[in-house]
């Protein structure tokens, strides 16, 4: 199929793109003692994209043969053709197409169900025998990797594999009011496979009694003050504010929607301090959580600086939005699945470290929280953004104090960012969570702890 | 689908002589056909033609699942191997199973044919419209799509459905814009079968977007009080959705962490709250037929007059906590109308928050929740006035249902649930800054 893919690439005068996919994982989750999840999947397909003036066509299909390719190749063509008919644009061709190349050497590696299972249900024995006083437990193990072969009509070609995988636990309690408590955390894992992280269920023990030590105190826990507050938003929340709070603004395809990003390029959006970029594979001299190396239309991937001491100074574009914007495309357009087309998505964003020390920037707080662990977060265009928090501390005189129930912080990223006035000199990265907009995305944001002012909800 | 009768039938039979006790296949293919308006321009047209199958072994009572996308012999073969290893990693558990047989039924409705050409006129009309009755909204991300598909749900107890249908859906997601002023983002989708269907026209679209352009006008609140929630149909079919899953979901009862566990026959709401599943009420548009489970989807209340009628179950976790499977898995809902219309609803509230979009962290089990109102408006001595931003709610779900004020007789049907506004007391509204 490779063959007949480049063929019918080979004549196109405008940019075109076809991608063959599989999608492969395994899941297991264990509540309560009982295994209610025991499954895998493979899914297989071919998508193509063509452009024309302005304007693209897409087709996709699940068989994967050279007849469904050059049906696929048929439809997306027919489909740029019909909306250019009803619709047109009339823009110029895209000058700004690349043709990187890359090959992934690195194979592919299964692992049989059984390792899962026998993995995730010696931990839960574990935190059985260990925590009889729970109210539940659970232990998930995901597992999964997108392998994705790329091939443009300006000779970019890309064998990408992006495997993933993550223990998660989840454990709750009872409160003295008969409420219940919960708390969870994603225990190791990471870019690459089950065996690469996972041997021993007893290397995990230790973080489990973490967990639980905290679920104790948040058993005892008080809604804090609603209003705004000075808060520490620790360093594995960070993430995601560079993420949920700024990077979506800051998409060019929501800049064109009319974001708030769209009419603040070039001027002073957060305290000096902040600095944000969005890393396409390699992050503070390291490996970035989850590396993107060429993207879905043939570009190669650099990283893209979206704020620099406070100043937005770009944005993250795939080829259309970087021309209409005169930028350089940084390889933001990327699909989640065979039957998707490129978006612009965010790779690994992150808030750069400052200097502080984490126990001199809660010092600093006489009144106000201290907010370690979130469990979901929303961004608006505006850039008022949400993020449930599930685990935090009052701040007394510089001091923890008592710990919170679940709350939610809220505020407007540009206003909030220029509140900011301590960073913590370590950037905590986390890698496990799908970013959803049109379509899912597996995406890793970090950051360090922050000093800053927030909306915070209670009761 | 005789093709997908005889690729079910493959898969049980090599189950079957795998070992496999008890098993459940399903087979699909489909079509969907796409348009996209980004940021106000069309953008993309996108087809996608797909398959797929999902098998479910029961083995010494262990389980095991795979889904795959291939029908042909040889991704088969490899997916029966796959879910025997599966099924013979798991533990054992008496709870697991496949549905009884009872009636097996074929099914085919709605709009088999995408009519492109219609369609995409009712699209481009609905851009129009937009642009010229609101000239200060954009069109952010819309997506229009026709679904087709047809589906084989199959058993080793004999059990066989067919289903065939095909709908339109439209998906606007809008902000309102006015030189550097812009509101939030807020959305309405709708499904339906013709595709020249007046899109503009259909309930409440209008109304939102009307709403959207008065936001412009939004001011963060400041202070701080305990009053009336009211919520739009659409922001209360969200919160139902989270009480539903977290009083009544699979998870919460097996885990035994739903603070409604034990109050089954028992009052959990004032009396006047009926939350009803209606996958197959006529205003529903080619909703559930076929459980995920492989029974015949029927209607059922959740709450009746108050009191909690039945949980949201599968059958294994039914089983599993000694209750009834509930009668569908559809998230299609409707709450019984009550006999005010709007503006009366809101003309007694001295002071509270006409609340239309809600995001907000995921509630605690004990239903305590906190999250910003979006697109939202002060209520002042019976008016709905200003606009509001930055401005957070925070209360008890379980407890917010006996606080019921009042419950609109205006009725939004959007192709997938039928919600009228629903007020609550004692809810607490807070802004940025306190006065």
């Amino acid at each position: 199929m490779d063959d007949y893919i480049k063929k019918a690439l080979a004549g196109v005068t405008d940019h075109a793109e076809a991608r063959m996919q599989t999608a492969r994982g395994r899941h297991v989750s264990v509540v309560g003692g009982n295994l209610v999840g025991n499954t895998s999947y493979v899914t297989h397909g071919v998508g193509a994209r063509f452009y024309k003036d302005g304007v693209w066509g897409f087709a996709s299909d699940s068989a994967c043969t050279p007849e469904s390719a050059a049906a696929v190749i048929a439809a997306a063509k027919e489909n740029a053709a019909l909306l250019h008919s009803r619709k047109p644009k009339n823009k110029p061709a895209l000058a700004n197409a690349q043709a990187a190349r890359y090959t992934e050497a690195r194979p592919f590696r299964d692992v049989d169900q059984k390792a899962l299972t026998d993995y995730a249900r010696a931990l839960d024995g574990y935190i059985e025998k260990t925590y009889p006083d729970l109210a539940s437990r659970s232990v998930v193990i995901s597992a999964n990797c997108i392998e994705k072969t790329m091939y443009t009509a300006e000779g970019a070609f890309a064998y990408q594999l992006f495997p993933r995988v993550y223990v998660i636990v989840i454990l709750s309690a009872e409160t003295a009011d008969g409420a219940t408590v919960e708390l969870y955390d994603i225990l190791g894992g990471g870019e690459g496979y089950f065996p690469d992280y996972y041997d021993d269920p007893a290397a995990l023990h230790e973080a489990v009694d973490g967990l639980y030590r905290e679920l104790m105190a948040k058993k005892e826990g008080v809604f804090p003050n609603a209003g705004e507050r000075l808060c520490i938003i620790d360093s594995a929340i960070a993430g995601m504010v560079a993420h949920e709070a700024v990077g979506h603004t800051t998409e060019a395809d929501l800049v064109l929607a009319g974001s708030v990003a769209a009419t603040n390029l070039n001027k002073q959006v957060a305290s000096p301090l902040i600095s944000l970029t969005d890393f396409a594979h390699t992050a503070f001299g390291e490996r970035a959580p989850l590396p993107v190396y060429v993207d879905d239309e043939g570009t190669e991937c650099k990283d893209a600086v979206i704020i620099k001491d406070g100043i937005l100074v770009g944005y993250m574009n795939n080829l259309e939005s970087a021309a209409h914007f005169g930028m350089e495309p940084m390889g933001n357009a990327r699909a989640y699945a065979y039957s998707d087309e490129p978006l612009i998505r965010m790779r690994n964003t992150a808030l750069h470290p400052g200097t502080d020390k984490l126990a001199d920037m809660i010092a600093s707080v006489d009144d106000g929280y201290y907010l370690t662990r979130t469990q979901n977060g929303q961004a608006d265009t505006t850039g008022e953004f949400m993020f449930g928090i599930t685990m935090g501390y009052e701040i007394k005189n510089g001091k923890l104090g008592r710990a919170l129930r679940d709350t939610t912080i809220s505020g407007v990223a540009f206003n909030m960012l220029k509140t900011v006035d301590m960073l913590s000199d370590t950037v905590h990265w986390d890698s496990a969570g799908y970013c959803g907009k049109k379509q899912p995305m597996p995406v890793s944001m970090g950051g360090p702890a922050i000093r800053c002012r927030v909306n915070i909800g209670g009761r | 689908m005789e093709k997908l009768k005889k690729a079910a039938q493959y898969m049980l039979d090599a189950l079957q002589a795998a070992g496999a006790d008890d098993a459940q296949v399903s087979c699909s293919e489909g079509k969907t056909e796409e348009f996209n308006v980004d940021a106000g321009e069309f953008s993309l047209i996108r087809s996608v033609f797909n398959s797929g199958a999902a098998i479910k072994v029961i083995k010494d009572h262990r389980k095991g699942t795979v889904v795959l996308n291939q029908l042909d012999k040889e991704a088969v073969d490899a997916a029966v191997n796959e879910v025997i290893a599966a099924a013979d990693s798991g533990a054992p558990d008496e709870a697991f199973c496949i549905a009884a047989k009872e009636e097996n039924l074929a099914f085919k409705e709605g709009s088999l044919v995408c009519d492109k050409a219609a369609f995409f006129d009712s699209v481009i009309k609905l851009t129009e419209d937009i642009a010229r009755d609101y000239p200060q909204i954009m069109i952010e991300q819309l997506i229009a799509t026709h679904s087709y598909g047809k589906r084989v749900l199959a058993n080793t107890n004999g059990v066989l459905f067919t289903e065939e249908d095909g709908s339109y859906n439209v998906s606007v997601m809008y902000s309102a814009h006015d030189g550097e002023a812009a509101t939030s983002f807020n959305y309405f989708d709708f499904d339906f079968l013709d595709p020249r269907t007046d899109i503009l026209s259909l309930d409440g679209a209008r109304t939102m977007l009307e709403r959207a352009v008065a936001e412009l006008e939004t001011r963060p609140f400041t202070g701080k009080f305990v009053g009336t929630a009211v919520f739009s149909p659409a922001c209360l079919g969200d919160l139902l959705g989270i009480v539903t899953g977290s009083f009544t979901g699979d998870l919460a009862l097996i885990e035994g962490t739903s603070v409604w566990k034990d109050k089954l026959g028992q009052k959990v709401a004032d009396e006047r709250l009926t939350l009803s599943v209606i996958p197959r009420d006529p205003r529903i548009v080619c909703g559930e037929r076929i459980t995920a489970d492989g029974y015949k989807a029927e209607n059922f209340d959740i709450i009746k007059d108050g009191v909690l009628n039945s949980f949201c179950l599968s059958e294994y976790a039914a089983r599993k906590t000694g209750n009834a499977r509930s009668k569908s898995t559809s998230g299609s809902i409707a709450v019984k109308p009550g006999d005010k219309p709007f503006n009366e609803l809101i003309a007694d509230i001295e002071k509270g928050i006409l609340v239309c979009r809600f995001s907000g962290g995921e509630p605690a089990n004990n239903g305590d929740f906190s999250g910003v109102a979006k697109n939202s408006f002060l209520i002042e001595n019976g008016k709905v006035t200003g606009p509001v931003s930055e401005t957070m709610i925070s209360g008890n779900m379980a407890e917010m249902l006996f606080h019921l004020r009042g419950i609109s007789a205006d009725v939004v049907c959007d192709g997938s649930s039928a919600l009228p506004y629903a007020a609550f007391d004692g809810v607490t509204v807070s802004g940025a800054a306190e006065e």
